[in-house]
């Protein structure tokens, strides 16, 4: 419908006529902008002037001058909004300055490789239910050892292989992330006032402890007096040696990939009955034989087994009702695998250059 | 543990063991392969074994597995039937050393080692001796896994004692060490003293030699908890006390004395003057019972009953089965099976790890919520990642001069020292994570860094051995320079201050590390931790316009800015005074000396309403009346 300019009054009329030429003399979008606010702004414009006076037209006048105020109304924004969008290309099109200078970045820093990988770990156990326990470094024997079914005469205990403390020879630095296990089984195993343990209350038991560890081992290639451990545990009824499979061979899809595969070979450790550990598909050859598996075709990833029955007795749990499963996997083994790094020595250097290639940002 | 594929094989006759079944069984039997060499033309398996398997840790033992997983035959001992009246007095004194087998000797004219032995030896790396006794104990040894010893008979005196040494005793053993022993050393004495360490090694004035015409030949049963700490006590860790000190089998001692009275004869032309025991195998373990449910348990799974009778039955175990149970008396050789989750774990072993299934368990337990130190470590790290500081991870221990630098007067080092420390420079439990940042941002500098940013999230241990979680930062260099945009400069506090503030380090002071080092520490728990809730709680905001103004104050040079915001803080209205800052020092021409021109922005904001310029105006004034008080001038 053609609008009804006859109805409106005569300055309207002017800018309308106006209209198209003002329109191609805006040059930038500023212009623009000013013109829009005159013509289709909310306060003091043409198309605000118009709705007020169609507030005070007569009643059988109303209709036609409606109709005629949207028309042109609707006419006037959708010329600005093509000639917007010219201006917008325009804008664009001319360089404001040189691109391929290099601009201002912002700094790039890095987590630590190690911090990485147990953030992944974590990552994959948490929709699991797991949650994470932390333990200090300086450690009893109780925790490290006694708590562990590590006989007193076993040649850890020697001064040869742990830190002992000059003035607390009571305390020692942890040899592995395994005392978290018996400090929080003996938080789970302690009965409360009505002889209700925490373990009974919330009917079961799933965590991961990554920390760090100490051996005396002198510093070389493949050997650090620290590193790091991830422990993982898991406390409930009738858990048996298929749970602990299809939990590890689970997370190491979410570490490594869908792809990961997995076996499981018995081994010993003194904390778990039946023991066992864990290979992966080598990374690097995917099975073919290569240097990094010795031609195996498989890598170690981490030792595993039930929880030996000692372990719970001594946090007061009775392993007739309660069982499960615990494993360690040593941090810096798998990251100088995965990352092929030729010394271990490069993740206690932290120099910036190894930092930012192998830490990134998650 | 070195092994020979064919003599792996000639314990296994009917088996047909390839090489490659070696590889691929050996380390599903919980036994890795560490590698493979060729050695005298022999292939030789270097085979890990755990240390509580002693009885694998021969070529008979690890057949001895293999025959249960694959129910193969074992190839037949050989057999010698030998006896004699005692030619000497031997006492045992001690339960330590309940059995021991011995037989007199005397050697023919010569004495050869077969070619075949000789190979034996050096493809396991030893040297064949050319002395009858000597490798055919350790032919033995490796073949059989139970150790045995030769004295030279003619140089015994009187009745050969076991027993404990007495204080001041010694013994000049076999590598020629002079050794003092202690009342918990096992040894074997004659009227003369010490002249062996029972099970670990023999001693020098008793040893065969070439011209040696009679030998006593001891094959006993030493309990392992006497030999292995006494091997740790004297650093002798010996083929002998590798065995022993894990635990031998009795009931081989007076088998293997046989075949060494045996090899001797052929060799060496030797005659048997006499051969006995003396003492007896002690009693074998008692039975463990094995319900079918707990198996089951254990597996995860249904094991067949009969299944798990059958494979205790080839380990060696004398086994019976009920209906709910088995019950299985462990052979002589296995001292680690004394609870039924022992048995389970040997089912499940010799049935394979992998024919057990895999699935999720299914634990009726609510998901825990990861702890706030945790979440606050977890977060600080990425944000200080996303801030461009690199995350470091250094040792826990480090020298006492750099510890020194940054502990408290009350936190002495003795406090924190390791007794057994690699070295000096690893053996403090740090008071501060600053002097390992500063070493690594050195270490950085020296490598051509020009801008250094550190970080670390450890235990710092600032009183005594209690580990208090924390972070530090260093930063230093220069900073920027980088395009055409950013000029270079270097890092100052105040860099490092706002990056301290925004985490919510409060007022961590700033400390100057030298070499153009900056850093900065707090304790984890000193820090809010991220709210827990998944957003937080919903708090109103002015959506009225805010109001700018700026007030350009001359103070005196070192007049603390503090002093002027208390003071102008001090007098104008809460919460419409949304900010006060400054954004711009100015100590250039036109200033007066000792004077200093500071550019202070106020920004104001009401909730409820948009602010007139004449309130805004008054609030400007009274704190420009409030600044004059504290020695401010308005800037002309």
């Amino acid at each position: 419908m053609e609008p009804q300019l006859e109805l409106l009054p005569p300055e309207i009329l002017e800018a309308q006529s106006a209209f198209a030429e003002r329109l191609s003399a805006c040059a930038d979008l500023d212009a623009l902008l000013r013109m829009k606010g005159a013509y289709v702004g909310r306060e003091g414009s043409h198309a605000a002037r118009l709705m007020e006076l169609l507030k005070t037209a007569p009643k059988e006048q109303k209709r036609d001058l409606g109709a005629a105020i949207n028309a042109l109304k609707n006419a006037w924004e959708e010329a600005l909004k093509t000639r917007q969008a010219e201006l917008e290309a325009t804008k664009k099109a001319i360089p404001a300055e040189d691109a391929t200078l290099p601009p201002p970045r912002p700094p790039e820093g890095a987590l630590h490789p190690l911090q990485r990988l147990m953030d992944r770990l974590v990552e994959a156990f948490r929709p699991l239910g797991y949650h994470v326990e932390e333990g200090p470094e300086v450690e009893t024997e109780e925790h490290n050892f006694d708590g562990l079914n590590i006989p007193a005469d076993h040649p850890a205990r020697g001064s040869s292989d742990t830190f002992y403390f000059s003035a607390r020879p009571d305390l020692l630095l942890r040899t592995h992330t395994s005392p978290v296990q018996v400090r929080v089984l003996k938080r789970y195993g302690t009965k409360n006032a009505a002889g209700v343990s925490l373990l009974e209350e919330k009917g079961g038991l799933r965590f991961l402890a990554p920390g760090r560890v100490y051996r005396k081992d002198e510093i070389d290639p493949t050997h650090s007096p620290m590193f790091h451990q991830v422990e993982g545990m898991l406390v409930a009824k009738g858990i048996g040696m298929q749970h602990l499979k299809g939990t590890l061979a689970y997370a190491m899809k979410a570490l490594f990939g869908p792809g990961a595969d997995v076996r499981f070979r018995p081994s010993y450790f003194p904390f778990v009955e039946p023991g066992c550990e864990m290979d992966v598909r080598c990374p690097l050859c995917g099975g073919s034989g290569c240097r990094v598996c010795k031609g195996s075709g498989w890598v170690e990833i981490l030792g595993a087994g039930l929880i030996h029955p000692k372990v719970l007795e001594h946090a007061g749990i009775d392993p007739t009702v309660w069982s499960g499963f615990a494993f360690g996997m040593g941090v810096e083994r798998t990251a100088m695998m995965v990352s092929q790094s030729p010394d271990l020595r490069l993740f206690f250097e932290n120099d910036q250059r190894f930092l930012a290639q192998m830490g990134g940002l998650d | 543990m070195q092994i020979i594929l064919s003599q792996l094989q000639r314990e296994l006759p009917t088996a047909g063991l390839t090489q490659a079944q070696a590889l691929e069984r050996l380390p599903m039997l919980g036994f890795p392969i560490d590698g493979v060499a060729t050695v005298e033309g022999e292939t030789v398996l270097d085979v890990d074994v755990t240390a509580n398997r002693p009885d694998v840790m021969s070529h008979r033992g690890l057949a001895r597995d293999l025959a249960a997983t694959l129910g193969a035959e074992l190839a037949a001992l050989p057999t010698t039937t030998l006896g004699g009246a005692p030619q000497r007095e031997i006492r045992l004194e001690t339960p330590a050393c309940p059995t021991y087998s011995t037989a007199v000797l005397t050697l023919g004219a010569t004495q050869a080692t077969p070619a075949d032995v000789q190979t034996f030896l050096r493809a396991l790396g030893m040297t064949p001796k050319g002395l009858a006794a000597v490798d055919a104990s350790n032919e033995l040894l490796h073949r059989y896994g139970h150790p045995t010893h030769a004295f030279d008979a003619d140089k015994l005196q009187g009745a050969i004692r076991v027993r404990f040494a007495q204080a001041g005793e010694t013994l000049v053993t076999l590598d020629g060490v002079d050794r003092k022993l202690t009342p918990e050393d096992l040894i074997i004495a004659d009227d003369s003293g010490p002249i062996a360490f029972a099970g670990v090694m023999g001693g020098e004035s008793t040893k065969v030699t070439e011209t040696t015409r009679t030998v006593l030949l001891e094959s006993a049963w030493f309990d392992p908890k006497v030999v292995r700490p006494m091997a740790r006590r004297h650093n002798l860790h010996t083929d002998g006390s590798h065995r022993f000190g894990r635990g031998a089998d009795p009931v081989m001692a007076a088998v293997v004395r046989d075949l060494l009275a045996q090899r001797l004869i052929e060799w060496a032309g030797a005659t048997v003057l006499s051969a006995w025991t003396v003492g007896a195998v002690p009693a074998r373990a008692a039975a463990i019972t094995l319900p079918l449910t707990q198996l089951n348990r254990i597996a995860g799974e249904t094991v067949d009953a009969a299944e798990a009778e059958t494979l205790l039955a080839r380990l060696g175990c004398e086994v019976s089965r009920s209906a709910t149970t088995v019950t299985a008396v462990p052979p002589t050789w296995r001292h680690d099976l004394t609870l039924p989750e022992d048995l389970a774990e040997e089912v499940l072993r010799l049935r394979g790890y992998d024919r057990i299934g895999s699935s999720l368990p299914a634990v009726d337990a609510d998901p825990e919520p990861l702890s706030p130190s945790y979440r606050t470590a977890a977060s600080l790290s990425r944000r200080l990642a996303h801030l461009g500081f690199f995350q470091t991870v250094t040792y826990g221990f480090i020298g006492p001069d750099e510890d020194a630098a940054f502990a408290a007067a009350g936190n002495p080092a003795e406090g924190r020292a390791l007794g057994n420390p690699l070295g000096l420079e690893y053996s403090v439990m740090r008071a501060s994570l600053l002097p390992s940042l500063k070493a690594t941002a050195l270490h950085n500098r020296r490598q051509g860094q020009k801008e250094v940013r550190l970080f670390e999230i450890a235990p710092a241990y600032p009183a005594g051995l209690e580990g208090k979680p924390s972070v530090a930062l260093v930063w230093g260099g220069l900073r920027g320079g980088e395009d055409h945009l950013t000029a270079s400069r270097a890092v100052l506090a105040a860099d490092l201050r706002g990056v301290a503030q925004s985490l919510g380090f409060g007022s961590a002071p700033i400390q100057d590390l030298g070499d153009g080092l900056l850093g900065v520490e707090v304790a984890l728990d000193t820090l809010a931790a991220p709210p827990e809730r998944i957003i937080p709680r919903f708090q109103g905001f002015s959506r009225f316009p805010a109001v700018e103004r700026d007030l350009s104050l001359v103070v005196d040079l070192g007049k603390p800015f503090g002093d002027l915001a208390a003071a102008m803080g001090g007098v104008l209205p809460q919460p419409e005074l949304q900010h006060l800052g400054v954004v711009d020092v100015y100590r250039g021409k036109g200033m007066a000396p000792g004077k200093q021109a500071l550019l202070v922005r106020f920004r104001f904001q009401h909730a409820s309403r948009t602010l007139t310029s004449e309130e805004v105006e008054g609030w400007v004034q009274s704190a420009l009346k409030a600044a004059e008080g504290v020695g401010a001038t308005l800037r002309a």
